[in-house]
């Protein structure tokens, strides 16, 4: 090809001009190769862009990857109320959280377009709990915003949106719902107006509830606890009574099944509770118990080996001592042994069987049976015992037939539980022990003491203070206590405490029942008497019989040699134990 | 004159955008019918939980007691009422049952003894 100046077809216009010479470090040559650079690299830039978008969409359209998350964003809260529900060992609710919704008017909307007086008697139509004319004052009067009720039921918000008057309207709210109402108030508790648990379970559980879905399940079973409460209503009535307690545990593993104080109150109205009816008394309760405790005091001769079943006392003449005189209830004015010191409950043998083992080995004895100290426990409201300090003779003597020493009636079920079940002691709970895993428990006495002590217990139902019991079949073995009640410093005469603590079935404990009437009066039917043997033992009979086929125990016959020999109290000496057993 | 491959490439906009709208549109029919699906799952289990109330309220021991007492024949059962199989009296062989023996010998001489350890269960025994 030839040189473009020689070729004469040449365009012309493409002749470079004599006075611009085509030079490759012109600065048009160079700003025009800047610019391509910029060019390309924009161009490169873009392209990565749109292969970005490209993939992405590929990705978007092939691979869904998108459409999880949008759901995900938009399922269903999980949160869907602020507090766990509370059942029982079945399952059963017994506290829930509901929306309530509260109503709210704008009075100055409905003045503008409707007639107050005509919306106030729609209003009352369907809220028969307001009054009309205090409706039509609050919607009269000069706001934009009032109450008008707080907390409907689910029936009431919906017959108010049915009435479609324009200015009524929700504000969505939660309400906490107890729908056993009183059954068991004590143990479930209450929450107050913020939400917050102010008693019972409601409180001890207060965080557990708040940051949990799952319900707290309770050891409670609803069913027991309806009898019990039943049970000790009846005996109120009967017995003309100031109040009453009592209490159901397994004796295996310390689950509480029932808890009964009485008068109770509703956990749906804490408002109308006052300080008598929420006051626990089981747990936040201390009392003196009475000949319940000679359970204990015997359960530590036998445990001490101070007296083995053969021992006998005198118990002929009441105990003087500082002022004071100690004397039998049921005197039998002879020597007793063992056995028939318990099974009569005579304080004067108590007293100096105590004496025999001596006041360190009874307070070691109540400590390991955890009746000195606080016990752990879920509910907030546990009392601290009242023990002797400091702990003299004269206290042991008391103590021996359960006088000048205050417990809970929750710690004195938890240390029956220990004397009866083979001498294992188990923590009180009120949650419910999960099938399988394997209950805590420490040794305190020899399951041969324990084994001695069923056989007594049997004796005082059978033959003793606990006859009116009667639950045949069952075999309840147990113990009554007739306390008096300090009033201003002094014991009183009228002012009793009756309590029967009993387990069954004796030959291998499965439940004990402990029942406490505060106050009874003796009336026809108990002869007058107004003790544990004539008060609260009938009442546990009644309990046990309402509960065994509940819990499917089957009753045996109680005269059948087996059981009887199973039962027999055996007041050989250790050496004639030896003699026989060869 | 438009050249074939700008109108492939405004066909290919025009395509592109008519599907960009068709599934915005669809995703926010879709997004709309999961709310209203959340709000009926919520709906729905709101009432559960009054219902779930409403059931524990109308089963209050107290109230069964009382309609029990008014409507039912029943009351708590008695431990007279409760018997054991192996306390019942022995049938004696009878004809008939002589006869069964006799068409079945190697099932009859073992009923007796098993019986007694079959039954130990309560009989009427009811939750």
């Amino acid at each position: 090809m030839k040189p473009r100046e020689d070729n004469p077809c040449r365009p012309r216009h493409f002749k470079p001009g004599p006075c611009a010479p085509a030079a490759l470090d012109s600065p048009a040559q160079q700003s025009l190769e800047t610019s391509q650079t910029r060019l390309v690299i924009t161009g490169a830039l873009f392209a990565l862009a749109f292969l970005v978008i490209g993939l992405r969409l590929v990705e978007v359209a092939g691979f869904k990857a998108g459409e999880s998350r949008l759901a995900r964003n938009h399922g269903v809260e999980k949160a869907e109320v602020s507090r766990a529900d509370i059942i029982d060992r079945n399952g059963v609710l017994l506290a829930t959280t509901l929306a309530a919704p509260s109503l709210y008017a704008n009075p100055k909307q409905i003045q503008q377009n409707q007639d107050p007086r005509r919306v106030a008697q729609k209003i009352a139509s369907v809220l028969p709990d307001l009054n009309e004319s205090e409706i039509y004052a609050k919607l009269t009067s000069d706001k934009s915003f009032v109450w008008l009720k707080r907390h409907l039921t689910p029936s009431e918000e919906f017959a108010v949106n049915r009435l479609g008057i324009p200015g009524l309207m929700f504000q969505s709210e939660e309400r906490r719902v107890y729908p056993k109402g009183s059954l068991a108030a004590h143990v479930v508790g209450f929450v107050g107006i913020d939400d917050k648990g102010l008693a019972g379970i409601e409180r001890g559980f207060d965080e557990v509830l708040h940051d949990r879905r799952e319900p707290v399940e309770l050891s409670l079973d609803l069913r027991l606890q309806y009898i019990l409460r039943d049970e000790i209503l009846r005996q109120i009535a009967d017995f003309r009574a100031e109040g009453g307690m009592g209490l159901i545990m397994d004796v295996n593993t310390g689950e509480v099944l029932a808890l009964v104080s009485l008068p109770d109150f509703d956990p749906n109205n804490p408002g109308t509770a006052n300080e008598k009816t929420i006051f626990d008394r089981v747990t936040l309760g201390t009392y003196e118990m009475g000949s319940t405790f000679k359970i204990f005091n015997t359960a530590m001769a036998l445990e001490t080996h101070t007296a083995t079943l053969a021992s006998s006392y005198d118990a002929t003449n009441p105990i003087h001592i500082a002022g004071f005189t100690i004397h039998d209830d049921h005197p039998q004015r002879r020597w007793l042994t063992v056995p028939e010191i318990f099974q009569y409950s005579s304080n004067i043998g108590s007293v100096k069987m105590a004496l025999d083992a001596g006041t360190e080995r009874q307070r070691d004895f109540l400590g390991r049976l955890g009746l000195l100290k606080t016990p752990a426990f879920e509910l907030p409201e546990v009392a601290a015992p009242l023990v002797p300090a400091p702990w003299h003779t004269i206290n042991t003597m008391t103590v021996a037939f359960g006088h000048g020493i205050s417990v809970s009636p929750l710690q004195m079920a938890s240390a029956v539980s220990a004397v009866v079940n083979g001498g294992v002691m188990h923590r009180p709970t009120i949650i419910k022990h999960q099938a399988g895993s394997p209950v805590a428990g420490q040794q305190v006495l020899s399951p041969r003491t324990s084994e001695d002590m069923r056989r007594l217990l049997r004796l005082v139902v059978e033959r003793g203070t606990g006859k009116q019991v009667n639950a045949p079949g069952y075999l309840v073995g147990g113990k009554t206590g007739t306390a008096e009640k300090v009033a201003a410093g002094r014991y009183e005469r009228k002012g009793l405490l009756s309590s029967f603590v009993g387990a069954f079935p004796i030959t291998d404990p499965r439940f004990l029942v402990m029942i406490s009437i505060d106050e009874p009066h003796g009336n026809k039917q108990s002869f007058g008497f107004a003790t544990g043997g004539w008060t609260a033992a009938p009442a546990v009979g009644r309990v046990v019989q309402r509960m065994a086929p509940l819990m499917g125990i089957q009753p045996v016959d109680e005269d059948s040699p087996e059981i009887r020999r199973s039962l027999m109290v055996d007041s050989l000496t250790p050496q004639g134990r030896a003699l026989a057993a060869n | 004159m438009i050249r074939p491959s700008t109108l492939f490439w405004g066909l290919l906009v025009a395509a592109s955008g008519y599907a960009m709208f068709q599934v915005k549109y669809e995703v926010a029919q879709l997004e709309d019918e999961l709310g209203r699906v959340n709000r009926q799952i919520g709906n729905g289990r709101e009432a559960i939980r009054v219902l779930n109330a409403e059931w524990s309220y109308l089963n209050q021991p107290s109230r069964l007691d009382q309609l029990a007492k008014r409507y039912l024949n029943l009351g708590p059962i008695q431990t007279s009422q409760i018997g054991r199989l192996d306390t019942l009296p022995r049938r004696t062989p009878t004809p008939p049952a002589a006869a069964v023996a006799a068409a079945a010998p190697s099932l009859t001489p073992s009923l007796p003894a098993t019986a007694p350890q079959l039954s130990s269960n309560a009989i009427g025994a009811r939750q």
